[in-house]
């Protein structure tokens, strides 16, 4: 029994993290109809630049969360207006959208080879190995924290899209951005900060993810499936949806662990996105756009 | 000869394929260099290949990401069998494609039936997982320290007539999955797969077969390479650099065209034994610009560029003529509604 409770709350503290990572994927796919294959290498670059600031200056990784969001942001911005801007919209743009990002993934991946070699890397803080204890389990501080920081970013999210002009648009411009081009909402423009926004929650999500698991150059593919996993269980864009969605994926994982060896764990998000392809194309909450 | 051809086929086409074909048959006899029958052969392999990448990626625009999964299965399947079963080679290979096949359809069959882009992504994850059960797979792999095949010089030096069949085959299915009747189908559910349902075209058993081939002649491949190097292991058979030099070669050459990403591989393996052979910390970041920029300047690749040089070298032939028939295609729905129309007259 307190195996099994062992299990159920570190599945719900790992569904924030999983949340996180997946809403950056969620949102770019909701406003621009792109997957942003990119998000893998963001994610990986998330992690190393938190490492690299906590190696070097010996800034806490929850210190560079703020500076390390905000340059990805700029990075995303950069890659809308430099790369994916000049791509054809539609069905065709599709094919040619994933390959493109999938190239600066690619490029990614191969900078962080160079510059800190393929070794595995942690972030270790004086508070990596501290546990509490709770409901007779322990847990380590860190998967509190990064829980903690990932429903603030959600519920700043949620906030973002339902309470401000700038959210508003940026449903709309989800919704028909014809029509906005109309009303004279600058769909460009949004389409530039969503995928900045997207961009920054993937770095967000990778540096918290590294504060947690060790890391290489290759971190961010297993992610990424994770991230598309969640968004189509929870559908686009919804807070509540992505959430639920994280918590079923977290506990599939989690518990898997009780009858599989650990290698095949990772296949296990495959194994129900499947399945879930298959019994619900839609998702489990139907299409929803952003909201 | 109109008689026993199919309408479809033209004759000059099959003529000319002919002829390079007896030209690469007879072409190891006559220069007798150790060095250029490996290179060819490994061309003649990468050719087969992203041909059939080009089938799912191409025709479909259903773009893999990890279509090593089913090449490394092949290699092992088929390497098993000769090994632990004594089954003889080729029979071996078609065994393995067919499994290899089969797989591809477990997977992708739920996740082609989806709009959009959810079996690129998929296959993102196929490619990992594959790689992580057949690495603990010792039985069928050989776990980390792979598998080795006696080595027989002999056939190494005949391999080579093998890879110029598969790649003729793989280059005739190309053609038919294009040019025949069942191509315009293809074609009708790359566009828009309700107007293809809405005059129809099955799209879910034409999905099916076409990735059931493209997985199978994968398999083969696999096999084919197994036997020709005598010696694999997981981390390369399935290895995403493996996966991404599918996409690449198609990408190159021109996805979705007839002929392009043979011309892809071809560059392909140029460019890998040369440039990448110098530099191998570099090839990923190598891969990915090269991705990049033919994307951005020309999305279909070395083809795209020859009919772009060729209506500004004879403006006066407007677009006409195979190459441009074929650039047509991929692009845009209005380029593959004129196709139609041209293939209807």
């Amino acid at each position: 029994m307190g195996q099994v409770t062992d299990l159920a709350v570190s599945a719900i503290l790992l569904a924030g993290l999983y949340a996180t990572m997946a809403y950056g994927l969620g949102l770019i796919y909701g406003v621009l109809r792109i997957v942003n294959l990119n998000h893998g290498g963001m994610i990986m670059a998330g992690a190393y630049a938190g490492w690299w600031l906590h190696a070097q200056f010996g800034i806490d990784p929850y210190l560079s969360l703020i500076p390390v969001s905000a340059l990805a942001f700029i990075v995303g911005v950069v890659i809308y207006r430099l790369l994916v801007r000049r791509l054809p919209r539609g069905a065709a743009g599709g094919v040619q959208s994933l390959l493109l990002l999938f190239g600066v993934w690619l490029v990614l991946r191969n900078a962080a080879y160079l510059l800190f070699s393929g070794n595995d890397q942690t972030i270790r803080t004086p508070y990596s190995t501290r546990a509490v204890s709770l409901a007779g389990a322990f847990l380590s501080v860190n998967r509190f924290a990064v829980f903690a920081i990932a429903l603030l970013v959600l519920l700043a999210l949620h906030l973002l899209l339902t309470r401000t002009y700038l959210g508003k648009a940026i449903r709309a411009v989800a919704q028909n951005p014809d029509s906005c081009t109309l009303v004279g909402v600058p769909v460009e423009r949004i389409y530039a900060l969503t995928f900045g926004l997207g961009t920054a929650l993937a770095a967000l999500a990778g540096l918290l993810a590294a504060t947690l698991f060790s890391f290489n150059p290759d971190f961010g593919a297993t992610e990424l499936l994770k991230s598309f996993v969640v968004v189509v269980l929870g559908g686009l864009g919804s807070v509540a949806g992505t959430a639920v969605a994280a918590l079923i994926l977290a506990a599939v994982e989690v518990f898997a662990i009780l009858a599989l060896p650990a290698y095949l764990t990772a296949a296990v998000g495959f194994v129900l996105l499947v399945l879930v392809l298959v019994v619900r194309p839609g998702g489990l909450f139907g299409q929803r756009v952003l909201g | 000869m109109k008689r026993i051809l199919p309408p479809w086929v033209r004759p000059r086409t099959l003529i000319a394929v002919a002829a390079a074909a007896a030209i690469l048959a007879i072409l190891p006899l006559v220069h007798g260099n150790r060095y250029w029958h490996n290179q060819l052969t490994e061309t003649l392999l990468a050719i087969a290949t992203a041909l059939a990448w080009n089938w799912l990626g191409g025709y479909l625009g259903q773009v893999s990401f990890g279509h090593a999964a089913m090449f490394g299965l092949g290699g092992f399947i088929a390497g098993r069998m000769q090994v632990s079963l004594g089954v003889p080679m080729i029979a071996a290979w078609i065994v393995a494609g067919v499994i290899a096949g089969l797989y591809a359809l477990v997977w992708g069959h739920p996740t082609l039936r989806l709009r959009g882009p959810y079996f690129s992504i998929a296959t993102i994850g196929v490619g990992e997982a594959t790689r992580l059960i057949c690495t603990y797979w010792v039985w069928l792999t050989g776990g980390s320290s792979g598998m080795s095949l006696p080595v027989q010089v002999q056939l190494k030096y005949q391999l080579y007539w093998y890879a110029l069949a598969l790649a003729l085959v793989a280059l005739a299915v190309s053609y038919a999955l294009r040019r025949s009747p069942l191509g315009l189908a293809l074609l009708a559910i790359k566009s828009d797969v309700d107007a293809a349902g809405d005059v129809g075209v099955s799209a879910v058993r034409l999905q099916d077969l076409v990735l059931f081939l493209s997985g199978m002649t994968m398999g083969v491949c696999g096999g084919f390479y197994a036997s020709y190097y005598s010696f694999i292991e997981p981390g390369d058979m399935f290895g995403f650099a493996r996966s991404i030099s599918f996409v690449l070669m198609g990408v190159i050459g021109g996805i979705g065209t007839i002929a392009g990403p043979a011309i892809g591989a071809v560059i392909f393996v140029l460019l890998r034994n040369s440039l990448i052979a110098t530099y191998p910390q570099l090839y990923l970041g190598l891969y990915g610009l090269l991705l990049i920029f033919v994307i951005l300047f020309e999305p279909l690749g070395l083809t795209g560029l020859y009919v772009r040089i060729l209506r500004r070298a004879r403006p006066d032939l407007g677009v006409t003529g195979m190459a441009a028939e074929e650039s047509a295609v991929p692009a845009t729905g209005a380029g593959a509604a004129r196709v139609e129309q041209r293939e209807a007259k």
